[in-house]
């Protein structure tokens, strides 16, 4: 996704009732990140597991938060999601980096990055790939699913690598 | 050394305030002792009691905010030490009921019987209290009342308490009746 575009997507989210971000550092999302710390409302934790709970404690708070990631991240969750955020249906919006989706990615983001699709599936967590002409829409849709109590994902690809 | 349950008791009459607990027999035992509303009783994601705590400290600035944690918990999330550190809440007071072992899953050790959480405490910007006794805890819980947080309070227990009752609450139910408590 284009540089302002994240930040576009950023400020959108929180300007329709997004109140925290609170997530792990991916250099795919490295604009729609910096533009949540310029506006304070951004946590830096030290894994994505514990980003999941202080998001959770948040919403449990009534207090929207988006969980952000890259995706060797989000495959270190599943058990968190499982255990706690599908099992009390804790309406956490997750906002997705997706490494190994080009062929030529660092080899470490190879298998992981095959199977994302399939994982997000597997656990049964909503998701909708973001793009640089749908990324408003998508947006609409994830923030229409946290009210409802569903916690889904908006995935963000990696287009380049350097 | 002091049981499982008579801390638990002891805690519960002398503080006020939304409780988070570890999964395992923590969250069976307060929940035997007593069942409140603004209990959130983590049954599952082990190590993340505190980041729950820490995120519902952020947000409720007028409420304490308790964490009933245990040793083979918060050692699976040392991270979120760092994390309660640096935002430093002052509403937060994370109990840590140390009985250096995995007693839900059969008693394994967890070592910290050879690396004290305290001292991690103490470098992670708490207020900490080591508390071997009774006495010593019904002193510190008044004693802390006046006090800013983060605090962490370490509580040597025994091995081998009474198990609490399982949990019968829905999940769902407990997240609904614990948020509706927030709003008060």
């Amino acid at each position: 996704m284009k540089n302002e575009n994240q930040k576009w997507m950023c400020d959108f989210l929180l300007e329709n009732g997004i109140e925290n971000l609170v997530g792990v550092p991916d250099s795919t999302l490295k604009h729609f990140i910096a533009e949540g710390s310029k506006l304070k409302k951004n946590i830096i934790a030290t894994r994505e597991e514990e980003a999941i709970g202080i998001g959770t404690g948040m919403t449990l708070s009534n207090s929207p938060t988006i969980i952000y990631m890259q995706n060797a991240g989000f495959a270190n969750s599943i058990s968190t999601i499982t255990s706690l955020v599908k099992l009390y249906s804790i309406p956490l919006l997750f906002v997705i980096g997706w490494r190994g989706y080009l062929k030529n990615d660092a080899p470490e983001h190879e298998l992981v990055g095959k199977i994302q699709p399939k994982l997000l599936k597997l656990i049964n967590l909503e998701s909708r790939v973001v793009t640089d002409t749908n990324w408003k829409n998508n947006s609409k849709w994830a923030l229409n699913k946290i009210q409802q109590q569903i916690p889904c994902a908006l995935i963000v690809r990696r287009m380049n690598v350097e | 050394m002091l049981n499982k349950n008579t801390a638990i008791k002891i805690i519960l009459k002398n503080i006020d305030g939304p409780i988070i607990s570890a999964n395992g027999h923590i969250s069976r035992n307060l929940y035997s002792v007593k069942d409140l509303d603004s209990n959130f009783y983590m049954i599952g994601s082990m190590g993340l009691a505190s980041s729950i705590g820490l995120g519902v400290a952020l947000k409720n600035k007028n409420k304490r905010v308790f964490i009933l944690d245990g040793d083979g918990n918060i050692l699976m999330n040392l991270g979120s030490l760092t994390t309660i550190g640096i935002l430093a809440p002052q509403n937060l007071v994370h109990f840590i009921l140390d009985n250096e072992s995995h007693e839900s899953t059969g008693g394994q050790p967890t070592h910290s019987n050879k690396i004290q959480v305290e001292k991690i405490g103490k470098i992670t910007n708490y207020t900490v209290f080591k508390i071997e006794k009774i006495l010593e805890l019904e002193k510190v819980l008044k004693k802390i009342r006046k006090m800013k947080g983060p605090i962490m309070i370490l509580i040597k227990i025994s091995q081998k308490s009474k198990i609490g009752r399982r949990i019968e609450i829905k999940p769902e139910a407990i997240k609904q009746r614990f948020s509706k408590s927030l709003k008060n």
